[in-house]
């Protein structure tokens, strides 16, 4: 077997587990769970809120925020984390400069928490 | 596990961070910081305090702009990607004069109409700051990364009066057909980077002289590169947006879209053309003739049918472009070389900030009267505003480039490139240039015609009114205007140092 294939065997064995690990929750649960279906539990599941109304449905512009606020903080991680991986090497240099930046990026934070977007009415 | 390890493995050393350097964009940052967090800790009831810091802030700027220059020395940073030299700080002091001019212009506009936020300032600075960094970027993605920091904000901007649906048409417009050019510039971006290895632009220029620059590939990659920023500078075909946007912005934002935005744009296909692709003037050299000869032709001949003074100077700040493309489309052919192009081009950006920020800070002066921005509603305006249209005068003729104002140096330099590289199309580029100044002179002087021959459209002679902000950013133009046109050495002396040191 050549060095590549070799390679893509841990792939291979990776998959396998991972669809015995479904394969077996999922049976063990089967076997186990008691089985009471109701109209409720079999509607589609959308983050809790009721699947009402006609698909073109326009959604809260409060998301919008919300995921402008996520999309801050996931560049954020993106950088530190890195940074925090090779935190001794960079020292002290490396430090000041994470600091610069999480301030500026908390200074965006602070700017939603004053025009209130983080209270949910 | 070698993904992991990656940034751990080795020595780091700490670049070596010239702060000098960096002086006039940390000065900005941090007045950039301040006026944020003023704003929200007295949410809105320090209005003049939030621009005037804003304002203070871009003349402190100034000051290490002005230090870098006395001190004169050529300093290249982060591996030769950020470069302050006389180039990048000529329009450093451009881009903070005309966010200053801007912020003149917007203080009294905003206290006017109900639209006020402090994010006003906060954008304003934001993009000027893009700008600076524009200026000294000699990398492909710190030029990026200028550019976004500078669009961004200016989208934002554009569609500041939010409730009106002129505006949210300006926005969005902008906002889509630039993320298009952007993303055209990116992948024109991707396949030189594929090619050459690399993003610094001196290594881009050395490599794209050598074997292997002839490649199609690269032709492909400089056309995307320029096209993206063919929008930047709204060159006829990629113009669409201009007039819409500029119409339905606030004027202030117009005046600083259609000057200091534009000049950013210039600034980055120079350092682009010049450094990058200096090698290939085979491709960027034609594209640039179409674009410039187009761009004048569509931008004079639609500016003559507007009937809306906004949407006439948005064509001829469209057609204006085409004038400053010149240089671009015989850059190639000149004996003293390519570089002697640049000197051209930067002095013809300096004049037009001028004469163009004048003109619409004088249609703001006459708005607040009117209320109106139609042609039509300027007649008459020398019976009871005397001033004001002698200023008008003087900013309409120095854009149709009439001796002694200042528009005419900017052209006879232009012109003289032209002659300078002395080919069929040089010269059939130039019958065209000189066939366009004559339509635009048609339309620019149709507005001093109904300033000075018209009568007064609704009988209303009541003087106007022109707070100190705008007499003061009116003033300020109309001097440089004709200090230029009667005394251009001093503009001559910009462009004659605001040539890449680096080039044969």
């Amino acid at each position: 077997m050549s060095e590549l294939l070799r390679a893509y065997l841990t792939v291979v064995v990776f998959l396998a587990a991972a669809g015995m690990l479904v394969g077996v929750s999922l049976g063990m649960g089967r076997l186990l769970r008691p089985k009471r279906p109701s109209a409720q539990k079999a509607m589609t599941y959308e983050s809790g809120v009721d699947p009402v109304g006609s698909i073109f449905g326009q959604s809260q512009v409060r998301y919008y925020i919300f995921a402008l606020l996520f999309v801050m903080f996931d560049v954020e991680a993106v950088f530190i984390f890195p940074w925090a991986l090779g935190l001794e090497v960079y020292g002290v240099f490396g430090l000041v400069e994470m600091t610069i930046f999480i301030v500026i990026l908390a200074l965006g934070l602070l700017y939603a928490w004053r025009k209130g977007v983080l209270r949910w009415v | 596990m070698d993904v992991l390890s990656g940034p751990v493995a080795g020595v780091f050393r700490a670049p070596d961070v010239d702060y000098h350097a960096f002086a006039p964009e940390l000065v900005l940052v941090a007045v950039l910081v301040a006026v944020l967090v003023v704003d929200l800790v007295l949410e809105g009831r320090g209005r003049r305090l939030v621009g005037g810091l804003a304002g203070i802030g871009l003349l402190a700027a100034m000051v290490p702009v002005l230090t870098l220059a006395v001190d004169g020395a050529n300093r290249s940073m982060v591996g030769g990607a950020y470069v302050v030299d006389d180039f990048a700080l000529v329009f450093k002091g451009l881009f903070l004069i005309a966010g200053y001019v801007t912020m003149l212009l917007s203080s009294d506009y905003l206290a006017d109409d109900d639209y006020y936020e402090g994010e006003y300032y906060f954008l304003l600075l934001s993009s000027v700051l893009g700008m600076m960094v524009m200026a000294s970027s000699r990398d492909l993605i710190s030029i990026f990364v200028a550019l976004e920091l500078l669009s961004i904000p200016a989208y934002m901007l554009a569609g500041w009066r939010k409730r009106d649906l002129k505006g949210n048409e300006a926005t969005l417009k902008y906002y889509l057909l630039g993320v298009f050019a952007t993303g055209v510039m990116l992948y024109g971006m991707s396949l030189i980077f594929g090619i050459t290895g690399e993003t610094v632009l001196t290594e881009i220029g050395s490599k794209l002289q050598g074997p292997g620059a002839s490649l199609p590939l690269v032709s492909l990659g400089i056309v995307f590169v320029i096209v993206g920023f063919a929008f930047k500078i709204s060159a006829v075909p990629f113009h669409s947006w201009a007039p819409d946007t500029y119409e339905g912005a606030p004027t202030p934002i117009t005046a600083f879209l259609s000057v200091a935005s534009k000049a950013g744009g210039f600034v980055a296909l120079m350092q682009l053309v010049f450094i990058g692709f200096l090698g290939r003037d085979d491709v960027w050299q034609p594209m640039f003739w179409v674009l410039a000869a187009l761009t004048m032709t569509v931008g004079n001949l639609i500016a003559l049918r507007q009937t809306n003074i906004v949407r006439m100077l948005a064509y001829s700040s469209v057609a204006q472009a085409g004038y400053m493309l010149l240089p671009f489309a015989v850059a190639g052919d000149l004996a003293k070389g390519p570089g002697a192009a640049m000197g051209p081009m930067t002095t013809y950006l300096l004049i037009y900030a001028a004469m163009n920020l004048g003109a619409f800070a004088l249609v703001l002066a006459v708005a607040r009267k009117t209320r109106s921005g139609e042609i039509a509603s300027y007649g008459g305006l020398f019976e009871y505003a005397p001033g004001l249209t002698v200023l008008m005068s003087i900013f309409v003729f120095a854009l149709a480039g009439i001796p002694p104002l200042g528009g005419w140096y900017g052209k006879l330099v232009v012109f003289k490139t032209l002659l300078d590289a002395n080919t069929p199309w040089a010269i059939v580029l130039g019958v065209i240039a000189a066939v366009n100044s004559v339509i635009a002179l048609y339309y620019y002087a149709s507005v001093a015609r109904e300033m000075w021959m018209r009568p007064v459209p609704d009988g209303d002679t009541t003087p106007v009114r022109v707070p100190a902000g705008l007499t003061a950013a009116l003033s300020l133009c109309a001097v440089a205007t004709v200090v230029i046109g009667v005394y251009p050495q001093v503009v001559a002396r910009f462009g004659d140092l605001a040539v890449f040191s680096l080039l044969p």
